[in-house]
């Protein structure tokens, strides 16, 4: 076909209209009158029929803000451009309007079947066509740049999520912290009771059904354990010597009075962790053999949380010095343990325990090899 | 464009001023794009498939001569040419459409002439 000398110009706003319209005809005069209509305001090309047509968008969509397809033409037809488009999806992205003297009723219902935007009678009228191109290209142009924003705005919200839960976690960790704190406990205990319950939860059978976001919430949960010894007076707490068994009556009600406090803090409540946390605080010194308290559960009757949490509290007892004891080394303090000597636990939970251990040593210890 | 065209132009069933306005009042590009359509091929091309019986090739000159007219607001012609068209869309009425080709070439000549004068 006799193509016109390069017709690709950039409007006076180019930057404002960047992206090329495509005219599709496979006659010159036509062409020309569509390229003369629009080159003022977008760049524009042609292409003579279909195929040649379809060659330019394959070759690169995204340069291409509109298409204006004629219907008859030699080669491959407007029609079976546009089926082509539609098969690909892409009649969604780009603005496709027939311009056609073609005017069966048949083939225009299903061009828009096929996701043509519009339909525009030959001989055009310049500002009908101008209008009502324009605003669909301003149509997808806005559809596309709000897309973006919600993307970002997603992002964002996704950002200051993951901010706030930090703080979250932040906060309750401070507040435990602060609790042990009073009974001479190191800052770290909470910290490692955390980090033990969530290496047993994600390395262990122990953690099998809970999804991700569960064995989160369980951690968070396992930190505040001990809440209720704020509720334990410091005479009792902080005692030198042995407690008397109406001290140590008192000293056990920090399980009870830690769901208290829980069940007491609104925000606390609602927080998906809460029916963990609240397990946890309550249930973390029962035993496998219903001799612990407060409600001298028995076997499966404590969740497996309460018990993780309860080995995980004992084995770091065990392991860390305090003011009133020495580290027991690693194979003393994992045969206390499998000897029932500081507890009865789920033979289950302990065959899982000491398999992990060596890498909870390593891990949340920082001590390599074996028996250190 | 003087005052004396525009009347050969019109006498032949050209709007001039509809076809200007759909070129953004270019008349240099209407005088080019006129020109253009003294070499356009679709008047051949629908004449031969005629009298070849090819149907569909019929079609599509006819359809496209049709398209060409309308964009340069050749009324006369354009109404006889879509006549053309209805009569070989579809099944088609290749007869009727064969006894209307004299008077859709002789409008065709007419507005060639007025034309070829015009631009001279």
């Amino acid at each position: 076909m006799g193509k016109e000398p390069t017709m690709v110009r950039r409007g006076q706003d180019g930057a404002e209209r960047a992206g090329t319209i495509l005219v599709v005809d496979d006659n010159e005069i036509n062409r020309a009158v569509l390229v003369n209509l629009f080159s003022g305001t977008y760049q524009v090309e042609e292409a003579g029929d279909g195929r040649e047509a379809l060659d330019k968008l394959l070759a690169d969509r995204d340069a291409y803000c509109a298409v204006l397809l004629d219907v008859v033409m030699p080669v491959m037809d407007g029609m079976e451009v546009l089926e082509e488009l539609f098969r690909r999806g892409w009649t969604r992205e780009l603005a496709v309007f027939l311009i056609t003297a073609e005017s069966a009723n048949s083939t225009l219902r299903r061009a828009y079947e096929l996701g043509v935007m519009d339909v525009i009678s030959k001989p055009v009228v310049p500002y009908i066509v101008e209008r009502r191109i324009d605003s669909v290209i301003e149509l997808f142009r806005a559809r596309r740049r709000l897309r973006q924003r919600v993307e970002e705005q997603q992002s964002e919200i996704l950002r200051q999520a993951g901010q706030i839960i930090e703080l979250n976690m932040g906060m309750i960790e401070a507040l435990s912290t602060a609790i042990e704190f009073r009974s001479g406990e190191s800052g770290s205990h909470v910290r490692r009771i955390h980090d033990i319950t969530r290496y047993l939860l994600e390395h262990t059978e122990l953690g099998a059904g809970f999804s991700q976001e569960e064995i989160t919430q369980i951690s968070l949960a396992a930190i505040m354990h001990d809440v209720g010894k704020i509720a334990i007076p410091d005479a009792i707490l902080n005692k030198p010597g042995r407690l008397t068994p109406e001290e140590y009556e008192i000293m056990k009600t920090h399980t009870v009075q830690g769901g208290v406090l829980l069940e007491k803090i609104p925000q606390m409540r609602d927080h998906a962790a809460f029916r963990y946390a609240y397990d946890i605080a309550l249930h973390h010194h029962e035993r496998w053999d219903g001799r612990g308290y407060p409600h001298g559960l028995k076997g499966d009757e404590i969740s497996i949380w309460s018990q993780i949490v309860s080995i995980a509290d004992v084995y770091d007892a065990l392991v860390s010095s305090r003011v009133y004891k020495k580290a027991f080394p690693i194979d003393q303090a994992l045969a206390m343990i499998q000897n029932g000597e500081c507890g009865i636990f789920n033979p289950r939970l302990v065959a899982c325990f000491l398999e992990a251990e060596p890498g909870i040593r390593r891990q949340i210890y920082g001590v390599e090899g074996e028996g250190t | 464009m003087t005052d004396g065209t525009k009347a050969a132009l019109t006498g032949a069933g050209i709007q001039v001023d509809e076809a200007l306005e759909r070129l953004m009042g270019s008349e240099a590009l209407l005088e080019r794009l006129l020109g253009k359509f003294l070499e356009d091929r679709n008047l051949a091309e629908l004449t031969v498939a005629l009298a070849e019986d090819r149907r569909e090739d019929a079609f599509r000159a006819a359809h496209t001569l049709k398209g060409v007219c309308g964009n340069l607001s050749m009324t006369r012609l354009e109404a006889l040419v879509s006549q053309m068209v209805e009569l070989l869309r579809g099944e088609g009425e290749l007869a009727a459409a064969q006894a209307l080709l004299p008077e859709v070439t002789e409008a065709c000549r007419e507005v060639r002439e007025a034309i070829s004068g015009a631009l001279s």
